[in-house]
């Protein structure tokens, strides 16, 4: 043991062992500062999500929330409030209205605000409180409706509450769009008065969570176990398939950072370790003559393995924390909210990879090293690269493993290992050619250009390595900047600057006529306009659903109430057949419904609409894309099913700044027809797409930095034959500037070569993550051909000379002294 | 011919720093060398023999006194300067070969002839492979040779450039006594053949008897000699 830790710590002055803990620091350290940044932007995109929730966390139940519910998150000190939704009718002015009424808190909404506004059909401003006692907030149409004004009363059952302002958006529902009631807010102290609520009534109760993340955490743990049917936990992640799509793009995006930054630490750790036991070689040969046994070479080398990773460890997750506190108080003053604090408990991933990383890449070498015969003293010629193939497989096991464990699956490491895979063999082949091509073009010594291109050549597996890492370093950074060139630009796309932000709904057939004249005049976008006819799925396959379902056990979305019902003759724009033919005479539905109700093709739905009933094959399944912001539905049938009923049309606009109050005027002469302004909603989203356009770009830049690094090292790798050679020619009558000019030449064509074959690679890994990954289409990336050799000459020679100035000071008397 | 003068010192002194104080190695020592003369530096180890020869060959600047050669003052002049009459006037064997490992032995052999521009260098590197018997081996690389192969590689490369002056670091000090005594002679049939100045520094006595002086190195002071 004494033994070992004096050996461990004359190691410590070695710059071998320099490398390799400096690694190890890099590797945990690019991880840790990565997987905390990134966790905090998780959490900021939470919150973003958590203003659509209107909390950080909600229980939905049908029954009143106990008071154990609220008394557990009172003792945990989490901030609370409450809502209860139901229907109910308004009466004013002797006109009775069928509202929907959300009943809420003085603390609501926790997270997000209001908007409301004094002018009736305005635009609205935000407002965090809530509605007083004996107040009620009313929607323009509504008050249109009632005929109210600000100032005036209306009745909700028994009590009397006096209209305050025109409510615009309800921070908490703003993704229902289609409800169909005229909405109004209203005190929760109010309710009791109104005795609208009896028992029966549909009243869906809302207990909303916001505080500390760990608490939260402890409260759906305590919670999850209690809720019965009709009782729900929400996260804002669940809030919405839209922001919850643009938190997975981010998490597939940001742990393909990861990914990358696990790659880069791998390719430094094997470098240092390889040259950790290149060196230990002779000493582990001349102490097994001495007469020490494997065991005990075993321990010594664990132990220096083990204290290593410890240094390591601490270095890199000290230097992780700071380095992400460094990109997050950059990034704060270009972000409009401030990123909350990371979770201590994110720092595991940092830990094991560097753990894993030693494991993978020194201790296939250690035992190798251990198994070196003493012979070996006397026959220096023996090497270790013998079972070289062996080493490398397990250093692309554990790559691999760790890979995965980033991302929690297997389709992005594969996808990332062909890549490399198919880089590594293009990268050999080309770089011969291109190395082969340089020598050929020059010969002789006497200028920078000869020596430096004739040294490609010369140094060919060295070199063909350093290409392979410099190439995989330039492509991910191109990838990343193709990813988030066609990320961002598919999210536009998805939402563009046009995009619907009103819709009209409970339009009669007689409306639509004037209502596009109105919209001729303003000069707006419109999507078309879609009959709508309430109807409800009372059978499947001949099963009474109450039968399929009875009381107690929840019923699929499908089948819980009445939705709406609508014929087209083309599929919709953003819908796609998966199953089916859509122009069959039968019912079309939507893909994630039709899952959760079990519905496959061929099952028969018999549909109540307006009392009567119709059965019909299931004859296609749709995908929908709710991104797009225009009416979808999930049940589509036969036009002949609903021609001879009244329908709703619905439609949705794109109304610009500043043509909303003509827009809401001209509409004023329709007060049956319901505007939805989804404006802010949009802009949310924009929002975060905003943030995580500039969170791309600092972890990129994170990368870089990583990779820059790595670089260092691996010029380290050869740097003592560099030394040498540097030497030697100027011994053998080289100038300087002579040596200085062969670095440039030589690393600035490792960097050309390296950006060329980089662009390419990505390329092709892009077509691949984009029509495999993210699903979109894919697209050729004229950048990266002109960026990837821009970067690589820059990148490579500045980092290349700087990494390798010792060579230019080597005093040449050095080669008297044996390297 | 006899009359040149190709290496001259005066009062070479050298001292290095080091934690302990200040380490003077070389006191002050005066030397000529004539052109064309073979001489042997022999003492015993850490005598500074080869800091000497370092200095002789303008690896390193000496800290006082002065070293000429060829009437070129090495003491006045820059790195930069010096490695470019190095370049001109200067060829080396190193005891440890120091061959580039990722260069065939022809390219090891004409790197001192392209590093002078020399239009011709990979003939006269061919031809003299040929010369030390290793025309067989020109694309080797050195590891694929063996340690007399290596130093008869360095030896070729050592006359490549056509120096008039050739150092030699205990060339056969990694050698079994066979090879030695074949780059002995190679070493010696070249430089006649080529005329050029051998300054070698030697632990073998035998090898330093062949030479015609021999200089003793001992405590930092240089005797002429005879073994």
């Amino acid at each position: 043991m004494n033994f070992a830790l004096r050996f461990i710590f004359r190691e410590m002055r070695s710059s071998e062992v320099i490398t390799l803990i400096v690694a190890l620091i890099i590797s945990v350290g690019t991880v840790t500062s990565i997987s905390l940044f990134v966790d905090r932007l998780q959490l900021s995109f939470e919150q973003e999500s958590a203003n659509l929730l209107a909390a950080d966390r909600l229980v939905r139940s049908d029954e009143p929330i106990l008071t154990a519910w609220r008394q557990q998150a009172t003792d945990l000190g989490l901030e609370q409030a409450s809502r209860a939704s139901f229907a109910t009718m308004i009466f004013a002015n002797n006109k009775l209205q069928l509202s929907q009424i959300s009943a809420v808190s003085d603390t609501y909404p926790l997270k997000g605000s209001f908007l409301v506004d004094t002018q009736i059909f305005a635009k609205g401003f935000a407002s965090s409180q809530s509605p007083q006692q004996g107040q009620i907030w009313l929607s323009s149409r509504l008050a249109s409706l009632l005929n109210v004004n600000i100032g005036q009363e209306v009745e909700v059952g028994d009590k009397k509450l006096t209209v305050s302002k025109y409510l615009v958006l309800d921070p908490g529902s703003s993704t229902s769009a289609f409800a169909i009631s005229p909405r109004a807010v209203m005190n929760v102290a109010d309710v009791a008065a109104t005795n609208v609520i009896i028992p029966g009534s549909r009243v869906r109760y809302s207990l909303m969570l916001a505080g500390n993340r760990d608490k939260l955490n402890q409260y759906e743990t305590w919670i999850q176990p209690q809720l019965k049917d009709g009782q729900r936990w929400q996260t804002p992640k669940q809030k919405g398939q839209r922001i919850g799509q643009t938190i997975d793009k981010a998490e597939s995006f940001l742990l393909l950072a990861g990914t990358l930054a696990v790659v880069l630490s791998g390719v430094a750790m094997a470098l240092a370790s390889s040259r950790f036991v290149k060196r230990h070689l002779m000493q582990v040969a001349v102490l097994k003559t001495l007469g020490a046994t494997p065991r005990v070479l075993a321990k010594l080398f664990l132990l220096q393995l083990l204290f290593l990773f410890v240094i390591g460890a601490l270095g890199g997750i000290v230097g992780g924390w700071l380095i992400q506190e460094g990109i997050s108080s950059l990034l704060s003053s270009l972000m409009t909210t401030t990123l909350p604090e990371p979770s201590v408990s994110k720092l595991w991933l940092g830990i094991a990879t560097g753990f894993i990383s030693l494991i993978a890449f020194c201790l296939p070498l250690i035992i190798r090293l251990i198994q070196i015969s003493p012979l070996s003293v006397l026959q220096p010629a023996a090497r270790v690269e013998k079972n070289a193939l062996a080493i490398y497989v397990v250093g692309f096991i554990g790559l691999y493993g760790l890979m995965c464990l980033y991302t929690q699956g297997f389709m992005l490491p594969s996808i990332m290992t062909l890549a490399i895979g198919g880089v590594g063999l293009v990268v050999s082949i080309l770089g011969w050619v291109m190395f082969k091509l340089g020598r050929l073009a020059t010969s002789g010594a006497t200028s920078g250009w000869q020596i430096g291109l004739a040294s490609l050549y010369r140094r060919l597996t060295p070199n063909l390595f350093q290409l392979l890492v410099f190439t995989l370093i330039i492509m991910l950074g191109l990838i990343l900047v193709g990813i988030k060139t066609s990320l961002v630009s598919d999210w536009q796309a998805q939402l563009p600057k046009d995009a619907p932000n009103h819709y009209l709904f409970n339009v009669q057939a007689n409306q639509v006529e004037g209502i596009n004249d109105i919209s001729q005049q303003l000069g707006l976008t419109s999507s078309s306009w879609f009959p709508m006819v309430r109807g409800r799925i009372t059978k499947v396959n001949n099963d009474r659903i109450e039968k399929l379902y009875p009381e107690g056990k929840s019923e699929p979305e499908l089948f819980e109430r009445e939705m709406n019902l609508t014929w087209a003759d083309q599929v919709g724009e953003g819908n796609k057949v998966v199953a089916g033919d859509f122009h069959a005479n039968g019912i079309s539905l939507e893909q994630e419904r039709a899952k959760e109700a079990g519905i496959t093709i061929g099952d028969k739905l018999t549909l109540n609409i307006g009392g009567i009933s119709y059965t019909l094959p299931v004859t296609s399944i749709r995908t929908v894309d709710w991104g797009s912001m225009r009416p979808n539905f999930y049940v589509i049938v036969p036009k002949q099913l609903l021609s001879h009923y009244p329908a709703n049309f619905v439609s949705s606009f794109f109304i610009k700044a500043g043509q909303e109050q003509a827009f809401y005027k001209a509409m004023s002469g329709y007060p049956t027809v319901s505007i939805l302004n989804v404006g802010d909603l949009v802009k949310q989203i924009q929002t975060i797409i905003g943030q995580l356009s500039q969170a791309i770009q600092l972890v990129l830049l994170c990368i870089l930095a990583a990779g820059a690094l790595v670089l260092i090292a691996s010029i380290g790798s050869t740097l003592e034959e560099r030394r040498e050679e540097g030497a030697l020619l100027r011994v053998l009558g080289a100038r300087a500037s002579l040596v200085r000019q062969a670095l440039i030449v030589e690393f600035g064509f490792l960097g050309l070569f390296s950006g060329i074959i980089a662009a390419i690679g990505a390329e092709a890994s892009l077509y691949g993550v984009q029509t495999f990954v993210f699903k979109t289409e894919a697209s050729w990336h004229p950048l990266l051909w002109a960026l990837g050799p821009i970067i690589g000459v820059l990148l490579i020679t500045s980092i290349g000379v700087f990494a390798s100035r010792t060579v230019l000071k080597v005093p040449p008397m050095l080669l008297l002294r044996d390297f | 011919m006899d009359n040149i003068t190709a290496l001259q010192t005066h009062n070479l002194t050298h001292t290095v720093t080091s934690k302990t104080g200040d380490l003077t190695i070389l006191k002050g020592i005066d030397l000529e060398i004539k052109e064309g003369e073979s001489v042997a530096i022999v003492g015993s180890s850490g005598s500074g023999k080869s800091t000497l020869l370092g200095l002789l060959a303008g690896l390193d600047r000496n800290t006082s006194g002065d070293i000429t050669l060829y009437n070129h003052s090495l003491t006045s002049l820059s790195e930069e300067k010096r490695a470019l009459l190095r370049g001109e006037y200067v060829g080396f064997i190193f005891q440890s070969f120091h061959l580039l490992p990722s260069l065939e032995a022809i390219e090891n052999v004409m790197l001192p002839a392209e590093l002078k521009g020399d239009k011709q260098a990979r003939q006269k590197a061919e031809r003299l492979l040929e010369q030390v018997g290793l025309s067989h081996r020109l694309t080797h690389y050195p590891r694929q040779l063996s340690g007399g192969e290596q130093q008869r590689v360095a030896i070729a490369r050592a006359f490549a450039s056509e120096p008039k002056i050739l150092f030699a670091d205990e060339p056969t000090g990694n050698l079994d006594e066979e090879n030695g005594k074949t780059i002995i002679n190679l070493l010696f049939d070249l430089n006649r053949s080529q005329g050029t100045t051998l300054i070698m520094v030697t632990h073998d006595n035998k090898l330093a008897s062949m030479c015609d002086r021999q200089l003793i190195m001992s405590a930092g002071q240089l005797k002429e000699g005879s073994l």
